[in-house]
């Protein structure tokens, strides 16, 4: 083949293929194919054949493998086997992937092998956390003149974390917590290293694992300085979100949140742009005041929880999950920790940060602050928030969703509109997604929750792949100017297909990851009762921001991709290279699989979901609006799907205390 | 023997300086790198002998009660030694170091140091108003003669003078409210104090002025706003390893007595109730202190300015610390101890690796001329880096467990307000300590300016290792020393 001889040149060919897009609607094609075709064999082996089940389960898991791997290596025309053969890896891995997540199959694979009756490994989530970090020690103990070490070691130990993560997907959530370890660190104040995952955090932690590989791989190309410092400062911002993922215990949460801000804070101002330094410490001091209102929360919180029981004080959740609060000091709590969570998602009116942050971050750093690190707030919200303060989270609802709608998904498009700056523009555009995520945390109601949390997954993979695109054109032209493009799809077909799929998942397009997140969520809060009878008019609002999503989207791949090429320095550029095409692949490949099969997700959280509703409504029904509860202080009984308290001391202490 | 046995710790340091004094005075003037060793190892000794008394029990040693009411040998006692030993430890070995770097070489400041360290330790025994004056001005006299170590230096002369006469000042009206409380009570023991001021009832005029008084000069040595202002110029002036002794030493002997002569004193009920007692005032006092404190810091152009500031804004932190014993006294003071040795390691590692990345002629002072340190000496930048991030409050580190120690107890006491002072406050903070980083990692020193060269010594870097360990492992292992602060602060009761 032609491609071998050339391997890095395709894009110089003149008749360079425009119609990239037909391959990948190929892949799209063939992704169906293999998920039928899984589908097919996964119910046909649940019937009677047993003779045959064996040969035929062994044949189910091997074709669609086989056939993706095939498919994997033909679509990359004009390219060389060192990007075919990867990305035949990547969408093999993925076909298994998609294979064993099946829900049907999924099932059928525990109960088939007896996983379902092994214990659980309790230290799993420790390694997660502990691979990173050790990882990051390791590094510095390692010679600074020698780049190619410290990013091999890097990426090695990055990709062992998302192999580590490779259990939790065997795991069949449900309802309750897995994985789960607990240890007291400091007896005195009744502090554990208490870590777990249900269907919730599960999905986030995979994404942690997934993304921070791909953000670091793409910076070994465009990261030329201090390589060790870099390399030190993403393994241990792996290990701190993964951390914040998992941690059940308020003190080891927010350890994690705040060991999060130094790594971003010198990735930021290290590497970014020309204002760095002001972007770096904007984003350092918004979220620290966040989080130092809710630390005092937390320590007030702790200190009831003492008081009431009588007991040690305890910041385990599901411990302070028990404490029922009166109205008024319910609502200041709740004030502290949304606080903390809303600069971080962010919300607006603070969100300045975002645009700035995101603007002077290299690539990585935007990477992993969009995918991963706004997923905190959310996240927090829906598991502290909503968890520890029902009452307060569903009172507040209403207001907070006109917020989301009206600051956030319209305000924040319209925003993005108005960019001329690329990445700033896809900085809004995050606003605006969140928005989508609030407005269905919000909302409260099976699916509009659901949506939201594959809407954290999407928005981390689609925002994650825009960034990606985003930086490799500015590493070729060191602009990102709409005005300074235009054309590009003539000279940069690869890319500007690449670009568009990204850009159709982040406006949403059925097919794409986008469009089944922000479905359920609008759905959801057309139904929902949380939000003071105007919930249709959010949902019409949302349904209106998914118009103006396509707008600035659109409009901007327009100015960017099509039309004349109005610069000269345009039209030489060199085509999306080998390293940049196997970071972003995945992405690519996981828009669809997401897109075409947001089951494999939803199926996961969808009973964490439902716990997380019904613990919120059984609370509301206890106490009732609008006054809920007026004191004094006391506490319930856990939560039925918590998991066992360690030595019981609190709960065991006082029987007396809890009330039924 | 007992009785030896039990006052180890401040017997060791002061006979260790006298013996020191001697071998500085017999050794031949070349050879004098090894006082700074020596002052280690006794202050080493001292520090292994307070674990030694902690670990023996001072409860049920009768010989206790000859030196009542005198001096007081109790946990709190034994708590502070090894504090007041650990930060005079690494000021001596910090002191070995920049001594000899920018030829102030003289045996004199090991000597001192440890003289001094008696007298913090004397207040941390105090019983009775003499020794307490007794304490502070030994103690004083050294930090005052330290500080003017730099004899060339006017800026060093001018800190110390500042810093003498109002230090004088602040004793003399010390000195005069413990005069008017012997007056209104006829004691000069703090526990007979305490007992005639509950006796008392509603408080005299007299008493009430003796109160001020005594305040003021407490509040003095521990350099809360408004008494700081010798504060900065002292900072300044001394000699970094002198700098390092006050933050970290002075300001734990000033808090040990500050906590004795309250809490003794006037730790009836009617004293520590709001309406009429001294927990509005101070915490009034701990509000301003924090508030003015990082305000002014933000401004400082010079990083040693800054850390004073950082230092008062310290002491506004532990005032609310000390604002939360009003309800418990246990409590409130335990969360004091444990900052106050959180609060050593830290700023003691973040003087010493402002000192290590000075060397001579080139001391680094401002911001500008740590510019890019963090490319060409990363061991150095990342030390700065951890300590800056302790005295931040940020996790996992023992600063963080320190302030969150503090605010647990505002909080547990009721101060819902102040407690969320303090904690904006900490964001403040958390800028400037951040700015240092800015300059090291992300600024390049100006065209022509000259570049920062970290000095070598043996001492130093013993000194940044030290703090260093003892700031992670108290951040994440901080049982131990939490237990043993809870414990020392029970002497107070409830």
């Amino acid at each position: 083949m032609a491609s071998k001889t050339s391997p890095t040149t395709p894009s110089s060919n003149p008749n360079g293929r425009p119609s990239w897009v037909a391959p990948t609607f190929f892949v799209l094609a063939l992704l169906i194919v293999v998920v039928a075709l899984t589908q097919l064999l996964g119910a046909s082996s649940d019937k009677d054949r047993a003779s045959f089940s064996a040969a035929n389960a062994a044949i189910g898991a091997i074709v669609p493998v086989l056939a993706a791997f095939v498919v994997g290596a033909l679509i990359p025309r004009g390219q060389a086997w060192n990007v075919r053969f990867p990305l035949a890896v990547m969408s093999a891995l993925f076909a298994i992937f998609v294979m064993r997540m099946w829900p049907s199959a999924s099932t059928a694979i525990a109960t088939g092998e007896g996983a379902a009756t092994s214990p659980e490994s309790t230290t799993l989530l420790s390694w997660l956390i502990g691979l990173p970090l050790a990882g990051a020690v390791a590094i510095l103990f390692l010679p600074r003149q020698t780049p190619r070490l410290l990013k091999g070691t890097t990426f090695f130990v990055m990709i062992g974390t998302l192999c580590a993560t490779l259990p939790l997907m065997r795991a069949d959530m449900g309802r309750t917590y897995h994985f789960n370890q607990d240890i007291v660190w400091i007896e005195r104040f009744g502090i554990h290293y208490h870590v777990a995952v249900d269907g919730i955090s599960l999905w986030l932690v995979i994404l942690t694992a997934f993304i921070v590989p791909i953000a670091a791989y793409v910076s070994f190309g465009s990261i030329n300085t201090r390589i060790k410092d870099w390399c030190f400062a993403l393994l241990l911002l792996e290990a701190a979100m993964i951390g914040a993922f998992v941690s059940l215990d308020l003190f080891l949460f927010y350890v994690f949140w705040e060991l999060m801000l130094i790594p971003m804070y010198v990735m930021i101002g290290v590497w970014g742009g020309t204002n760095r330094i002001k972007a770096s410490l904007k984003f350092f001091l918004y979220t620290m005041a966040g989080s130092m209102l809710m630390l005092a929360a937390i320590l007030y919180l702790a200190y009831t929880y003492g008081k009431v029981t009588g007991g040690p004080t305890s910041f385990d959740y599901f411990e302070l999950q028990r404490v029922v609060l009166p109205r008024n000091v319910q609502i200041w709590l709740f004030a502290g920790f949304a606080a903390s969570f809303l600069i971080k998602v962010p919300m607006f009116p603070v969100h300045t940060w975002l645009p700035d942050a995101h603007t002077e971050a290299p690539t990585a750093g935007s990477i992993i602050l969009a995918a991963v690190m706004l997923k905190m707030g959310t996240y927090g919200y829906l598991r502290f928030c909503m968890g520890l303060f029902p009452e307060a989270s569903s009172e507040f609802a209403a207001t907070l969703a006109g917020v989301a709608v009206l600051g956030g998904i319209l305000y924040g498009g319209f925003c993005a509109w108005r960019q001329d700056d690329v990445k700033r523009l896809v900085a809004y555009s995050s606003v605006a997604h969140l928005g989508y995520v609030m407005l269905g945390l919000f909302a409260a109601t099976q699916s509009s929750l659901e949506g939201a949390v594959l809407q954290m997954v999407n928005h981390g993979i689609s925002t994650g792949a825009l960034f990606l695109l985003v930086g490799v054109i500015y590493d070729r032209r060191h602009t990102r100017m709409l005005d300074d493009f235009g054309g590009l799809a003539k000279v940069m077909p690869v890319y500007a297909a690449l670009f568009v799929i990204a850009t159709m998942a982040s406006v949403g397009l059925p097919g794409t990851n986008g469009f089944t997140g922000e479905f359920l969520i609008i759905t959801g809060t057309f139904v929902s009762n949380k939000l003071g009878h105007v919930n249709g008019i959010q949902a019409v609002g949302a349904a209106l921001g998914v118009i103006i999503a396509a707008l600035y989207m659109l409009t901007a791949v327009q100015k960017m991709f099509f039309g004349p090429i109005t610069r000269d320095e345009n039209k030489h550029l060199k085509d999306i290279n080998a390293r940049e095409i196997l970071a972003v692949a995945p992405l690519i490949i996981a828009i669809f699989v997401i897109g075409l099969a947001p089951n494999i997700l939803l199926s996961q959280m969808r009973d964490a979901v439902a716990r997380t509703i019904s613990d919120v409504n059984s609370r509301i029904e206890a106490n009732p609006a609008p006054s809920y509860y007026r004191g004094p202080i006391k506490v319930v009984a856990r939560r039925p799907d918590a998991p066992k308290p360690l030595a019981a001391p609190a709960s065991a202490a006082n029987p007396t205390n809890a009330a039924p | 023997m007992a009785l030896a046995f039990i006052l180890s710790p401040l017997l060791v340091i002061a006979a260790g300086g006298m013996l020191l004094m001697l071998a500085e005075a017999f050794a031949k003037p070349g050879r004098r790198g090894g006082l700074a060793l020596g002052a280690t190892m006794i202050f080493a000794a001292g520090f292994a002998f307070s674990i030694g008394v902690w670990m023996y029990g001072v409860e049920d040693v009768p010989e206790r009660a000859m030196l009542a009411p005198w001096l007081q040998i109790d946990r709190f006692t034994i708590f502070f030694d090894a504090v007041l030993c650990l930060g005079g430890a690494l000021a001596a070995l910090l002191a070995g170091g920049y001594l000899p770097e920018h030829e102030l070489e003289r045996g004199e400041f090991y000597v001192l140091l440890l003289f001094a360290t008696v007298g913090a330790m004397m207040l941390a025994a105090a019983g009775d108003v003499l020794i307490v004056f007794l304490g502070l001005e030994t103690m004083s006299i050294g930090a005052y003669a330290i500080t003017a170590f730099r004899r060339t230096s006017p800026r060093s002369a001018e800190g110390a003078l500042k810093y003498f006469l109002l230090g004088a000042f602040a004793a003399a009206l010390l000195l005069y409210g413990f005069a008017l409380l012997y007056g209104a009570t006829g004691h000069t023991d703090l526990a007979g104090i305490g007992e005639a001021v509950k006796k008392g009832g509603e408080k005299t005029p007299m008493m009430m002025i003796a109160l001020v008084l005594v305040l003021v000069g407490l509040l003095f040595k521990v350099s809360a706003v408004p008494f700081h202002m010798w504060t900065p110029d002292a900072y300044e002036g001394a000699p970094t390893p002198a700098t390092t002794y006050m933050a970290a030493v002075v300001k734990a002997g000033g808090f040990a007595m500050l906590l004795r002569v309250l809490l003794t004193c006037f730790g009836d009920k009617a004293s520590m109730s709001w309406a009429a007692g001294w927990p509005p005032a101070l915490a009034w006092i701990a509000v301003i202190t924090m508030t003015v404190a990082n305000l002014v810091a933000g401004q400082q152009e010079s990083v040693k300015r800054m850390l004073a500031y950082s230092s008062i804004a310290h002491a506004g932190y532990l005032l609310v610390g000390v604002v939360a014993c009003m309800h418990s006294p246990s409590q409130g003071v335990s969360s004091v101890l444990f900052y106050l040795l959180t609060y050593t390691v830290s700023t003691a590692g973040a003087f010493g690796a402002l000192i290590y990345c000075g060397s001579r002629g080139k001391e680094a002072v401002t911001y500008e001329d740590l510019a890019g340190i963090g490319r060409r000496h990363p061991p150095a930048a990342l030390a700065f880096s951890l300590f800056l991030i302790s005295l931040a409050g940020l996790p996992p580190t023992a600063g963080f467990f320190g302030k969150w120690f503090v605010f647990r107890a505002a909080i547990d006491s009721g101060f819902y307000a102040l407690t969320v002072v303090a904690f904006l406050n900490s964001v403040i903070g958390v800028y400037y300590y951040l700015r240092v980083m800015v300059f090291m990692y992300m600024r390049e020193p100006a065209a022509g300016a000259p570049v920062a060269t970290p000095m070598r010594s043996g001492y130093v870097t013993a000194a940044l290792l030290l703090s260093a360990i003892l700031v992670i492992l108290l951040g994440i292992v901080p049982n131990q020393s939490l237990d043993m602060a809870i414990k020392a602060a029970s002497v107070f009761g409830g």
